[in-house]
């Protein structure tokens, strides 16, 4: 590692000196790739036996247009996340928008509602006949609705589900951002509107380029709402394979697909992050917010309309499903298990991801060469193909290979951090940017090791970053299902899977209670979290 | 071993294929402040940041009381190197109070301990009041003495300050200068301070290191340095804005604006450059003009002009601030001196020469 | 210092780790007897009467819930080192992955002659336990059970042009087209999809979605399971607007599916495993599915749920579950006349 570090150093040249950049980084960063490389290893393993109706399959016509399906929505879900995040993050940290802290904790809140519920949620709201209609057609009359179905039904719920990854990256970075570039912009002229698209814009560049890769990905690999709202994906098609016929070569061959599909997304977005700038911390006053004036009601009514469908309207129709099912005299659990086990797993899974990020995010931040950017990399690829193939691919490593290990909790936390690990590379290298180096320096030159430093130094400035990387796992992890259930130890539940088993059968009142739960859990911890960072946020702006 | 501090030998590092640093030597006494100066760009913060730990050098080796500190085969990092920094943007920590930033280094201590020394330090600062306060809360100055206490307590054995006044403005900069030169005095701290202003350097430094391109060009006391800089580049940094040529004859340095009766170690009839400040150059209103007035500017105690020779030499020459002449008036121009002028033979300082001198006398 | 905070994660998480690992260490100790079950039937259904079987027994049942094709996958995967004793499956597709791969153990004969053999593996590795029907599920407010074809085939008429919901994506309904396949023929299926096809079916993800669907109105008939509609007349009451119509003709379209399950040859608990196959062929739980899913005990002399006729009476489908087994040429016939992607 060390020689090769020397080698790639001398090549490339600059490297920036920093205190927090130590090449032994390398070893842990290593065994990340090597644990997010086996899922490749069992898909190459598996793929090799594929039959010739698996190729053949793959090489018709349908299929190719089944993946610019794909693609297509990928690309457009990410484009209206991006607008969406955008315009939220910057109502909520740089207008004075009423109740901005309020909409800051609820906004990032649909990314708790597991795709397949929002989904569902939604088509019965909104479906030809739904309840949306019939509240309607009590009131005026209304016979048929704008069908749900389709493209764009897909695109609505999925924006509406992904929009909080970009809202919190670029949140984060709106708060601790260079505010005196703005003030300058000003100065020069521009008016705020110019100046957010000339500066500040750029500032949350390389935020926004990882944050909607995120989207893009979860769009791509996202099986529960695209098949809900009857819209044929490619991961719908991986499904298929299993669902069927349980072939699991088919399925491996098209992940492998998938996984070249995603290469071209992880492309892309390095060319987008390229031309940004690194964004120090510098010594800036709390900035004036921007009086938004006659524009607040249209603010205020965007910001209400997302947050009404993106978490109220679900959490509505799950009321309604747990009243309705009450008055039928449906019995309710208690989930006191489920809840301890969801909230346990998902708060260590957030650490877990955490820890393994850093030392990858450290480097390609930090060393800026050709291995550490393929290290970084390398981490999406438990992201790149459907959580079903990464649980499959544990199950057969697992089971053959570390039979002591396998289906405990071990297994499971390694399941989440192979899966979530680029959720919170994202947020935490855009944070260790804003970290000045010269801060890292004075605490070296005062006598800290590198590792103290990063302890008593970087890390507490990155902690609006870490928190919200550590958001992001811990909902998602809430509502991770194909994982949780092959994977866990036997008998374990999270309040996903009870959610999931009753819908999966119908009993829409004894999946309301665990839904319910998940989002109000999720909603305090989303609250803690946000508090957190907001007082360690403000501390921080000198 | 030595009797120096710090030594630095032939120091190189590179950035892609840009050398920072090309080649730097220089050497620091026990309880002296050496002051670096150069242009942007000239390697004096590279050569800070390599003696501070945070680059390793790509050549050359740094001791310090004799120790080895940087050597392409031993490094030691910045932390465990005693040396104190005071960086150009103060680099305070934002999370921290100033209380929790000046305690920052202080380790292995008791509790009381260290309330002891930070409190002694804010006093030494003249920050008593401000311990509970943010990084954000503090003026410019405030921070920068901040900065320096943060970068005193844990008692380094040097300290190291980079451009620390530059983002200053002058009346703040001219009373801190003073107060951080007593300080550093006072408590006998070797130090190296890097600056791009050379009346900054001449002010804080017991010596003086001007660099250029990544070398070390002279290192001497102020005065020496101000009067027989060792090339054109130190004699113009330092001030000497007129590079006169002129010819060695029998009596001393033929130039356009007359005799310069100085004795160099040249042989008769070299080439050689004259520095010539502006204080040293006069005018008169004399009939026999070689020169015209290009422009003036008012400085208050003086005023500055420029001159144009016959030859189009244009060159600066201060009056006192009663004199007054018109743009355009044609004057007579000549050397005002009453001291050694800096002479250079193809780019190289000239020094009188005792026995060169006997052989001129005996000749 | 605020700051040391955040380490005090690390031991914590360690703490919490250890815990984690004495738990999985400890739901691994064997007393008497244990038993692990891969139930790809859900938890909702099953579960009471799996804890009934417990309770009896006094054997420590675990189970692990999942998607009856994912949990097939992951015996795939897990090959010989599975931990599971028991599959049971939510229909024979999954089990027939499992049996082919050799992974099940036969099962003995008093335990398989307890169902009719058109209803178990011919090979005996797997046998059912529950029976649902292949039904037309339709809304009640606008259609008569009279208006509706005899068979599946009079849905091919223009006149079900867009009121038609389907779930090709669902095993029983691959199941359904695998017997007509048998029944009709290819070409008469290949017909018959073509047909509906060109009716413009709404396609839905599974059979509760076209349960809703047709109750809400969203479309008219829909081609499912019988027992979902239970769940919702439960949850909404009478008013739900959908019934199920038994085609009752003795052809694909009136198939009788089952809910199966089969022993893990490299099981560690074969014992308990049979014993708990056959609690769920006993009465009471035959008892259980008949009262609480909905579903068609298997066993004879147990009474069907109130309201539906027992499955003596009905005329189903005469097609044996190892005639159900060729789904490639299911799949690929689905594929080619473009109802699957």
């Amino acid at each position: 590692m060390m020689l090769k570090d020397w080698v790639v150093a001398k090549r490339v040249g600059a490297v920036v000196a920093s205190p927090v950049r130590g090449a032994w980084l390398y070893l842990p960063a290593a065994l990340v790739a090597l644990a997010m490389s086996l899922p490749l290893i069992y898909l190459i393993i598996r793929a090799s036996t594929a039959g010739s109706s698996a190729w053949t399959w793959l090489l018709r016509f349908q299929t190719v247009q089944i993946m610019g399906q794909s693609v297509g929505l990928a690309l457009s879900v990410m484009l209206a996340a991006l607008i969406l995040g955008v315009l939220l993050a910057w109502l909520v940290t740089r207008s004075d928008l009423i109740g901005r802290t309020i909409w800051s904790a609820l906004l990032p809140l649909p990314l708790v509602i597991p795709s397949y519920v929002g989904a569902y949620l939604f088509v019965s709201f909104f479906a030809p006949r739904g309840l949306l209609q019939n509240l309607l057609e009590g009131w005026l009359g209304v016979e048929r609705l704008p069908s749900i179905y389709g493209f764009w039904g897909a695109w609505l719920v999925l924006t509406l589900m992904t929009y909080p990854y970009v809202f919190l990256a670029a949140r984060t970075v709106l708060m601790g951002g260079d505010r005196s570039l703005e003030e300058a912009a000003r100065s020069l002229g521009c008016s705020p509107l110019e100046t957010f698209w000339k500066v500040t814009l750029p500032q949350l560049r390389p935020a926004l380029a990882a944050s909607s890769l995120l989207v893009g990905l979860y769009v791509l690999r996202d099986f529960g709402a695209v098949s809900i709202l009857r819209f044929t994906t490619f991961t719908r098609a991986i499904y298929l394979h299993y669902q069927s016929s349980i072939d699991r070569s088919a399925a491996a061959l098209l992940s492998l697909v998938l996984i070249l599909i995603t290469v071209g997304f992880l492309v892309t977005e390095q060319r987008f992050r390229r031309s940004a700038a690194e964004n120090p911390y510098t010594a800036v006053r709390p900035v004036e917010l921007v009086r938004l004036g006659r524009w607040q009601i249209l603010a205020l009514t965007a910001i209400i309309l997302t947050v009404v469908f993106g978490l109220i309207l679900p959490t509505a129709v799950l009321f309604y499903w747990l009243v309705r099912g009450l008055a039928a005299g449906e019995q309710l659990g208690i989930w006191v298990s489920p809840l301890v086990g969801s909230v346990s797993v998902s708060g260590l899974a957030a650490i877990l991801t955490i820890l393994a990020a850093l030392p990858v995010a450290i480097l390609s931040v930090r060393r800026k060469n050709l291995l550490t950017k393929v290290l970084e990399k390398w981490s999406y690829l438990g992201y790149a193909v459907p959580g079903i193939v990464v649980a499959l691919a544990l199950v057969f490593l697992g089971a053959n290979f570390v039979p002591r290990l396998y289906q405990t909790f071990f297994m499971l936390l390694f399941a989440y951090v192979i899966l979530f690990l680029p959720q919170a590379m994202g947020s935490i290298q855009a944070a260790l940017r804003m970290v000045q180096r010269s801060l890292e320096e004075a605490a070296a030159s005062l006598g800290e090791n590198p590792l103290r430093v990063f302890q008593r130094v970087t890390l507490p400035l990155m902690m609006p970053g870490v928190a919200t990387a550590a958001a992001l796992v811990f909902l998602t992890t809430m509502k991770e299902l194909p994982a949780t259930l092959l994977l866990a130890p036997i008998g374990f539940s999270t309040l996903a899977t009870q959610v999931w088993g009753a819908v999966s059968e119908a009993y829409f009142a004894r999946a309301a209670a665990p839904a319910l739960i998940l989002i109000l859990t999720s909603s305090i911890s989303m609250y803690l979290i946000n508090h957190h960072s907001a007082i360690e946020g403000s501390s921080q702006r000198q | 071993m030595t009797e120096y501090f710090i030594e630095c030998h032939h120091l190189q590092k590179a950035y892609q294929t840009q050398f920072a640093v090309k080649d730097v030597s220089l050497h620091v006494v026990q309880g002296e402040i050496l002051a670096i100066v150069g242009p942007s760009g000239c390697g004096k913060t590279t050569t800070l940041r390599l003696i501070a730990g945070f680059e390793r050098p790509d050549r050359g080796e740094i001791r310090m009381e004799g120790r080895l500190l940087s050597h392409p085969n031993r490094f030691i990092p910045p932390e465990k190197r005693h040396i104190g920094v005071v960086f150009q943007d103060y680099a305070l920590f934002p999370h921290l109070t100033v209380y929790e930033n000046v305690a920052f280094g202080l380790r292995n201590q008791t509790p009381e301990q260290v309330r002891g020394r930070v409190n002694e330090m804010l006093e030494l600062v003249g920050l008593s009041g401000l311990a509970k306060r943010m990084p954000h809360e503090l003026s410019g100055g405030e921070r920068q003495r901040v900065a320096l206490a943060r970068a005193l307590a844990p008692r380094p054995r040097v300290l190291l300050l980079d451009e620390p006044f530059s983002s200053l403005d002058m009346d703040l900069r001219l009373k801190l200068r003073e107060e951080v030169r007593l300080l550093l005095k006072g408590i006998q701290l070797t130090a190296l301070f890097v600056t791009h202003d050379q009346e900054e350097a001449l002010f804080m430094g017991d010596r003086l290191a001007v660099m250029n391109q990544g070398v070390v060009q002279q290192l001497d006391r102020p005065e020496t340095i101000f009067s027989q800089p060792v090339n054109p580049f130190v004699a113009e940094f330092m001030g000497n804005a007129n590079f006169l040529p002129g010819r060695i004859v029998e009596e001393g340095i033929e130039t356009e604006i007359g005799l310069i009766p100085q004795r160099v170690a040249l042989p008769v009839g070299s080439m050689v450059e004259v520095a010539v400040r502006a204080d040293d150059i006069g005018f008169d209103l004399s009939k026999d003009a070689n020169g015209v007035i290009l422009s003036r500017v008012f400085k208050g105690v003086t005023n500055v002009y420029k001159v144009r020779l016959r030859s189009g030499l244009v060159l600066e020459a201060f009056q006192p601030h009663y004199r007054f002449f018109p743009e355009g008036q044609p004057v007579r121009i000549f050397a005002d001196a009453g001291h050694e002028l800096a002479c250079f033979h193809k780019g190289v300082a000239v020094k009188e020469d005792e026995r060169h001198l006997d052989r001129v006398t005996k000749g | 210092m605020i700051k040391t905070r955040y380490w005090l994660i690390l031991p914590l998480m360690a703490v919490v780790l250890v815990g984690c690992a004495s738990f999985s260490a400890s739901s691994q100790a064997e007393d008497a007897g244990s038993l692990i079950i891969y139930s790809g039937r859900s938890e909702s259904l099953v579960r009471p009467v799996i804890e009934q079987f417990a309770q009896v027994s006094g054997i420590k049942v675990e189970v692990r819930y999942g998607n009856t094709a994912e949990l097939a996958a992951t015996l795939l995967e897990e090959g010989k080192n599975s931990p599971a004793d028991v599959f049971y499956a939510q229909d024979p597709g999954g089990l027939g992955a499992v049996a082919n791969a050799g992974l099940l153990a036969v099962l003995p004969d008093e335990t398989l002659e307890k169902v009719e053999s058109r209803f178990r593996s011919a090979q005996g590795l797997w046998v059912g336990i529950s029976g649902r029907a292949r039904v037309v599920v339709y809304n009640s407010q606008r259609l008569q059970p009279e208006d509706l074809p005899a068979d599946l085939f009079g849905f091919t008429d223009p006149r079900w042009k867009g009121k038609i919901g389907w779930a090709p994506t669902n095993a029983s309904f691959q199941a359904m087209v695998t017997a007509m396949r048998q029944m009709w023929g290819e070409e008469k299926t290949r017909q018959w999809l073509l047909g509906i096809l060109a009716n413009q079916p709404v396609v839905y993800d599974g059979n509760t979605a076209i349960v809703a669907a047709v109750g809400s109105g969203e479309i008219e008939v829909g081609f499912v399971n019988h027992y979902y509609l239970y769940r919702f007349l439960k949850e909404q009451g009478d008013s739900f607007a959908a019934r199920n119509h038994f085609l009752n003709n003795g052809g694909p379209d009136s198939l009788v599916m089952v809910s199966g399950i089969g022993r893990l040859a490299a099981g560690k608990n074969e014992e308990n495993a049979l014993k708990f196959i056959h609690f769920l062929l006993s009465p009471v739980a035959q008892q259980y599915f008949a009262a609480q899913t909905n579903e068609y005990p298997l066993v004879a002399g147990v009474q069907t749920a109130a309201g539906l006729a027992p499955l003596e009476s009905l005329n189903a489908a005469n097609i044996s579950v190892d005639q159900l087994a060729d789904l490639e040429g299911t799949l690929n016939l689905l594929r080619e006349t473009g109802v699957l992607p």
